[in-house]
C-alpha cells in the first residue's frame, strides 16, 4: 500500500482529516469521547478558478523579529518566541498585569449552548486581536487590555454542527504594499458557526466593503454536495501571503454522508475564490464526506507550500461506504500555495475507522540529523505517533514502516480493512500503544474487579484493532480525542528541541446494527456515547473505560509533557503535566491531566502552557521540565498562549475559556502576565 | 476561668476551628480564582465544617458517657475527612483549622469525665 504519493501520481490529477475524589476522574474523562467533534474533510485537487494575486515577499521559516500574528504564533507552527526577557531565573516573579472578561460565555444551562473557547490571541498592528465564541472580535491595547474597538458579527448562536459554540480566534492580514489612505489595508477575519467569514478593518473595526459582500463571505455557497449539513468556520483561516486558506468543521460522527472536505483559497483583499482543493475521490463523495481540514495549517512561504492536516472520512467508525482508495484522507498533504496542486502527500492512517483525524498543523523545522541539515516537518497525530519527513518532498527523515495490523473479526458487514498501517521508527511513540493498556489496580480494587471484567470483554489484538459488534466492543488506545490534540508540537529552533503535550485515554467502541442501535439508544440521548452514524448500517457507542465510580480503569499518568531532541529523535525528558481535578478535588501531580490546547516556547528557556483540567496556567523549564511557575485561571486554558513584546515589555497572554470535554467549567477570561516593572 | 468553662474549653476550641474552617471553605467556594470556585468539593468541605461546629455544640451539652464517646468518634472522623478534603482541595488553611480542631478534641478528651468528677456535697 503506498504511503507516499508524489505530485505526479495519477490520483492527484483526478482527485482533489482516592476514593470519592478519584471518582472525579471518571466524570472528567467521560466527555473526552466527544472531542473529535470538530472535524473537517476535502474534495478535489486544486481546480484553479482565478489567478492568484500575491504581493507579499516570502518570509523565512523563522521570522527575524518576534511575531505572534497567527494561530500558532507564526506560519511554521513552531509556537516559538525569540523573546528572552522572561527566563528560568525570573519567571517565578510573573504577575498578572491585566485581565479582561469578555462576557461571551455560556455554561449551557440557559438558552444558549455551552461555549468552547480555544482562541490564540493574535498580536499585530500594536493590538491584541481576539475572537470570542459569540463570534465577536475584540481589539485590545496589549499593555492594558483597554478595548480599542469591538465588532459583533450578529451571528446565530445555534450549535449547528457542533454541540457547543466554538471559536479558535481570528486571523490577521496586512498588505505588503498598502494603498495610502485606503481602508482595509490591514484586516482581521473571523468565521462563524454558519460559515460566514467576516473581514473588518484592523484599525477601525469597520467591515471591509471591498471584501466579498460588504465584508462578509458566505462559504456555505460552495457547499454543494451533501449540503443538508452546513459548514462551520470555527478555526480562523490560514493567511499565506495574500491568500486565505480555508478549512471548515462538520459533523462526521452523526451521519454517513457529509459535505466532502474541500479547502478554499480566498483572495485576502477581495474575498474572491482562487482555487478549490478536494480531498475525497469523486466516486465516494456522494455516500461519504468530510476528510476536511478543521484545524489550522502551516506554510513555508519560501517553498510556496501550505501543509494540510486532513481528517478522516465519514462516518467515523464504519468504512463500508468508502472502500475505494482515498489516499488523501487522514494525511498530511502539501499544496502549492498559488495553484492548490498537490506537491506531496503522506497518508498516516489507511482506511481510517478510528476517527484518527490528523488534527494539528505540522510543525516546520530545520534540523540537523547525522550532520545533514534537513528541511523537516513533524506531524503529531491522535495515535501518539510523530511522523518526521522532509517538508520539500515528503520523504522519511527517520524510516516509517508499513506494519501488519489486525483485521476484522468478521462481525461487520461491508468493511474492508487495511492490512498494514504506517509506524514511525523514530521518535518513539509518545504513548505506549505496543500492548493492551494495563489495568489500574486502585480502580480495579475499589470496583471489586469491574475493570478486569471489562478488560476481558473487550476485543484487543493490538494497535488499530477495528470496531466490532461483539461483546463490549473493541478497546482503542489512544482515544479518538487524540494522544496529541490540535495544539500540536512546539519547537525551539535554536536548540532543536520539540515539545508536545499528550493525553492518555482508553476508550472502547462497539458497532450496533441499525435495529439494535435504535433499541440501545432509546432514551439515552448523546450523553451516553451513542452516535447514530445515520445512513450507515451501524450505529456506534463509544465510551471511556471507567469503573462504576467513574475512575479510569487504566494506569496514570493521564497526560504528559514530552520534550524531544530533534537532532537524534530521542526523548529529552517527559513528565506528567497539570493535575486532574473533579468536584474541586485535585489528584496527585504524578497522575497528570488530559490536555487540550498547546504549548508556547520562548528563547528564555520557558514552556508556557495551560491545557490541563485544573485550570492553571504554567511555566516549565525547557531544559529540565521542572515546573517553575503557575497561576489559577478562571477555566482550563484550552488554547495556545501568545507571547509578545510591547513597548519593551514581554507579555504572555492566556485565554481561559474551558471545554466541556475536559471539564464542566467555562470561562471568558483573557489573562495577561509580565514581570514587575 | 470558671470550672464549667474550663470543662468546655476543648469543645469551644473545636467550635471556633470549625467555624473558621467553614468561613475558609465558603470563601474558597464563592471567591473567583481560588481553584475550587463553585465546586462541589468546597461546598462539601463547608458542610463538613458546619457539621463539626454543630457537634462541638452538642459536645458541650451531652453528659452521657456513651453519647460523649460516640460524638467524639464522629468528630474525629469528621476532622480527618475534612482535613483530607482540604488537602485535596489545596486549601491549607482548612487543614490548619482542622489541626486546631483536633487539639480541641484532645483537650476535651483529656478533661475529667462527668463520671469521675468529684461530687459536691
Amino acid at each position: 500500500m503506498p504511503t507516499f504519493l508524489p505530485a505526479t501520481h495519477p490520483r492527484f490529477r483526478s482527485v482533489t482529516s482516592v476514593l470519592g475524589t478519584a471518582t472525579a476522574l471518571a466524570a472528567c474523562l467521560t466527555p473526552i469521547t466527544l472531542l473529535a467533534q470538530d472535524q473537517p474533510s476535502p474534495q478535489k485537487t486544486g481546480s484553479q478558478e482565478q489567478g492568484p494575486q500575491t504581493n507579499a515577499a516570502p518570509i523565512p521559516l523563522v521570522p527575524g523579529e518576534p511575531t505572534w500574528d497567527s494561530f500558532h504564533g507564526q506560519l511554521n507552527a513552531q509556537k516559538y518566541s525569540p523573546l528572552e526577557q522572561i527566563n528560568a531565573d525570573n519567571v517565578g516573579d510573573l504577575e498578572k498585569v491585566w485581565e479582561v472578561h469578555t462576557g461571551d460565555v455560556s455554561d449551557g444551562h440557559g438558552d444558549l449552548p455551552p461555549t468552547v473557547w480555544s482562541a490564540t490571541p493574535v498580536f499585530a498592528n500594536d493590538t491584541l486581536y481576539i475572537g470570542t465564541p459569540f463570534y465577536r472580535i475584540l481589539a485590545l491595547d496589549p499593555g492594558t487590555g483597554e478595548e480599542k474597538w469591538s465588532f459583533d458579527t450578529q451571528s446565530t448562536l445555534e450549535a449547528l454542527t457542533q454541540p457547543a459554540l466554538k471559536n479558535r480566534g481570528v486571523a490577521y492580514w496586512e498588505a505588503a504594499e498598502p494603498d495610502a489612505g485606503e481602508a482595509c489595508q490591514k484586516i482581521v477575519y473571523l468565521g462563524t458557526m454558519d460559515a460566514q467569514l467576516f473581514a473588518v478593518d484592523a484599525d477601525s473595526g469597520e467591515p471591509c466593503a471591498s471584501f466579498a459582500d460588504n465584508g462578509v463571505l458566505d462559504v456555505n455557497q460552495w457547499n454543494n454536495t451533501n449540503a443538508e449539513w452546513p459548514l462551520s468556520l470555527l478555526q480562523p483561516p490560514t493567511v499565506v501571503g495574500d491568500h486565505l486558506i480555508l478549512g471548515w468543521a462538520g459533523k462526521d460522527w452523526a451521519f454517513e454522508q457529509a459535505p466532502p472536505g474541500n479547502v478554499f483559497s480566498i483572495n485576502a483583499r477581495t474575498g474572491e475564490r482562487e482555487w478549490t482543493f478536494e480531498v475525497l475521490p469523486e466516486e465516494v463523495r456522494e455516500q461519504s464526506g468530510t476528510a476536511n481540514i478543521w484545524t489550522h495549517m502551516s506554510a513555508d512561504e519560501e517553498l510556496g507550500l501550505v501543509y494540510l492536516p486532513v481528517s478522516s472520512p465519514s462516518p467515523n467508525y464504519w468504512g463500508g461506504n468508502r472502500t475505494e482508495s482515498a489516499p488523501l484522507a487522514t494525511s498530511t498533504t502539501a499544496l502549492d500555495i498559488e495553484t492548490g496542486e498537490v506537491v506531496w502527500s503522506r497518508q498516516w492512517v489507511h482506511h481510517d475507522i478510528w476517527d484518527y483525524d490528523i488534527n494539528s498543523a505540522p510543525t516546520l523545522m530545520d534540523i540537523t540529523v547525522d550532520g545533514e541539515e534537513i528541511p523537516a516537518l513533524i506531524q503529531a497525530t491522535k495515535m501518539g505517533f510523530l511522523f518526521v519527513v522532509n517538508r520539500e518532498t515528503g520523504e522519511d527523515v527517520w524510516p516509517i514502516e508499513e506494519r501488519p495490523v489486525p483485521g476484522g473479526d468478521g462481525s461487520v458487514e461491508g468493511e474492508v480493512y487495511a492490512p498494514t498501517q504506517p509506524f514511525p521508527t523514530k521518535p518513539a511513540p509518545l504513548l505506549d500503544q505496543s500492548e493492551k493498556p494495563k489495568i489500574w489496580a486502585l480502580a480495579d480494587a475499589v470496583s471489586f474487579g469491574q475493570c478486569s471484567a471489562l478488560w476481558e470483554d473487550l476485543w484487543y489484538e493490538g494497535m488499530y484493532t477495528p470496531p466490532t459488534t461483539q461483546g463490549e466492543g473493541a478497546l482503542t488506545y489512544p482515544d479518538s480525542s487524540g494522544g496529541v490534540q490540535w495544539g500540536g508540537v512546539a519547537f525551539d529552533p535554536e536548540n532543536q528541541i520539540a515539545v508536545v503535550n499528550t493525553s492518555h485515554i482508553v476508550q472502547y467502541v462497539k458497532l450496533y446494527s441499525r435495529e439494535d442501535y435504535d433499541k440501545a439508544d432509546s432514551g439515552s440521548g448523546n450523553e451516553s456515547g451513542f452516535s447514530p452514524q445515520e445512513g450507515a448500517p451501524y450505529g456506534m457507542r463509544l465510551e471511556v473505560a471507567r469503573n462504576w465510580l467513574g475512575m479510569p480503569c487504566w494506569e496514570p499518568p493521564f497526560g504528559e509533557l514530552v520534550a524531544l531532541d530533534m537532532t537524534t529523535g530521542d526523548v529529552k525528558w517527559r513528565r506528567p503535566v497539570g493535575v486532574t481535578q473533579q468536584y474541586g478535588f485535585f489528584m496527585p501531580e504524578s497522575w497528570g491531566s488530559p490536555t487540550i490546547g498547546g504549548p508556547a516556547i520562548t528563547a528564555g528557556g520557558i514552556i508556557f502552557i495551560g491545557a490541563s483540567m485544573d485550570a492553571k496556567v504554567r511555566a516549565y523549564s525547557l531544559e529540565t521540565g521542572e515546573e517553575l511557575w503557575s497561576d489559577q485561571a478562571q477555566a482550563p486554558s484550552v488554547s495556545i498562549p501568545a507571547v509578545y513584546e510591547y513597548e519593551g515589555r514581554q507579555y504572555v497572554a492566556f485565554i481561559a475559556g474551558g471545554n466541556s470535554i475536559l471539564k464542566d467549567q467555562v470561562g471568558d477570561q483573557v489573562a495577561v502576565y509580565a514581570l514587575p516593572k | 476561668m470558671s470550672q464549667p468553662l474550663r470543662a468546655k474549653m476543648g469543645a469551644i476550641v473545636l467550635l471556633i476551628a470549625s467555624l473558621v474552617g467553614l468561613a475558609i471553605a465558603l470563601y474558597a467556594y464563592f471567591t473567583p480564582l481560588t481553584g475550587v470556585t463553585g465546586t462541589l468539593g468546597a461546598l462539601v468541605a463547608g458542610a463538613a465544617c458546619f457539621a463539626l461546629a454543630v457537634m462541638a455544640l452538642l459536645l458541650m451539652l451531652v453528659t452521657g458517657r456513651g453519647a460523649t464517646i460516640a460524638l467524639r468518634l464522629l468528630i474525629l472522623i469528621g476532622i480527618a475527612g475534612t482535613f483530607f478534603a482540604g488537602l485535596l482541595l489545596h486549601q491549607r488553611w482548612i487543614d490548619a483549622a482542622m489541626v486546631v480542631g483536633l487539639i480541641g478534641l484532645i483537650i476535651d478528651i483529656a478533661r475529667p469525665s462527668s463520671h469521675a468528677r468529684p461530687a459536691h456535697f
